[in-house]
C-alpha cells in the first residue's frame, strides 16, 4: 500500500493533489426513509476483515505523511446511501455484494422488516455509509541521486 | 433494485475538495467508472486505470459521447503505475485504499 503511495507520488507534478474518497467502517445503520421521515431499525455488524483494511489504509497514510511524501491539507465526512424498495432487496443486495465485508444479523433483519411494514407505503431502506474523503498535497520527490547525497555529503 | 447516492453527495464533495476544471487526472481503482463520470468532463485528461478487466470493459461501454477524447482506461496495477513521473494534477484513490 506505502508503494502504491509512493507511485501515485511519482506521477503526480511537485504540488500535486491526491483524493483519497473510501468508505469507513462504523457498524452502519440501517434506517427506514418514508416522505415523513426516517427512523434507524440497526445497525449492521463490522467484519474483521474489513475493520483490518480500513487500519491498513490509515496506517498506510500515516506513514507517508510522516516521510513527508503527502500533507494532509483537508478532510471531511459525509453519508452515502444505499436504498433499496424492500427489506429482501437489500438482504439479496448483501448476500451477494458485501459477503464477507458487512454482516446483517437475523435480529436486525427483522427490526427492518418490521419498522418498514409499520412505515407508509412510500417507505424505503437505506443503509447510511459513512465516507471520509481526504485532499493530500503531494511533497518533495527525493531521487536516489538525491538520497545518496544526503546519506553521504561532501 | 439498488440506488446508489441518490443525494449524490460523492459529486458534491469531489467537487468540494478539488477542481478538475483543465487538469489532468489519475484515478486508481477506477472499476466501472462509477466514480470516473462524476467528475471527468471538465478535465483535460482522465485516465483510470484498475487491474480488473472486466470492469474496464463495462467502463469503456458505459463512457458517455462528450468524454470519450479526454477519458481513457488502462489495466494496470498501483505497484507498478504505466506513466512517466510528473505526468497529473490529481490523483484519485476511488475507494480503493
Amino acid at each position: 500500500m506505502v508503494h502504491a503511495l509512493d507511485e501515485i507520488r511519482r506521477t503526480l507534478k511537485p504540488n500535486g493533489v491526491l483524493i483519497d474518497i473510501r468508505p469507513v467502517e462504523e457498524n452502519w445503520p440501517v434506517e427506514v426513509n418514508a416522505s415523513t421521515g426516517y427512523q434507524v431499525a440497526g445497525r449492521l455488524t463490522d467484519v474483521p476483515i474489513a475493520l483490518a483494511d480500513d487500519q491498513a489504509a490509515f496506517h498506510a497514510m500515516r506513514e507517508v505523511e510522516s516521510k513527508g511524501w503527502f500533507f494532509k491539507e483537508k478532510e471531511g465526512e459525509f453519508s452515502y446511501f444505499y436504498y433499496w424498495d424492500t427489506p429482501s432487496e437489500m438482504k439479496d443486495f448483501m448476500d451477494e455484494e458485501w459477503e464477507g465485508f458487512e454482516k446483517l444479523d437475523e435480529s436486525v433483519f427483522s427490526a427492518v422488516k418490521s419498522a418498514w411494514t409499520m412505515a407508509n407505503a412510500d417507505a424505503r431502506v437505506r443503509v447510511r455509509v459513512k465516507m471520509l474523503i481526504t485532499k493530500w498535497i503531494s511533497g518533495k520527490i527525493n531521487n536516489i541521486a538525491e538520497e545518496d547525497e544526503n546519506k553521504n555529503p561532501a | 433494485m439498488t440506488l446508489k447516492d441518490p443525494e449524490g453527495s460523492e459529486r458534491k464533495y469531489l467537487h468540494k475538495f478539488a477542481d478538475f476544471a483543465g487538469q489532468r487526472i489519475l484515478e486508481i481503482g477506477c472499476g466501472e467508472g462509477r466514480l470516473t463520470w462524476k467528475y471527468a468532463a471538465a478535465s483535460a485528461l482522465t485516465v483510470g486505470f484498475d487491474s480488473d478487466h472486466d470492469a474496464l470493459r463495462i467502463a469503456r461501454a458505459d463512457a458517455p459521447h462528450d468524454m470519450q477524447k479526454n477519458v481513457h482506461f488502462a489495466e494496470a496495477s498501483a505497484r507498478d503505475i504505466p506513466f512517466a513521473n510528473e505526468s497529473f494534477d490529481i490523483a484519485i484513490l476511488a475507494w480503493s485504499l
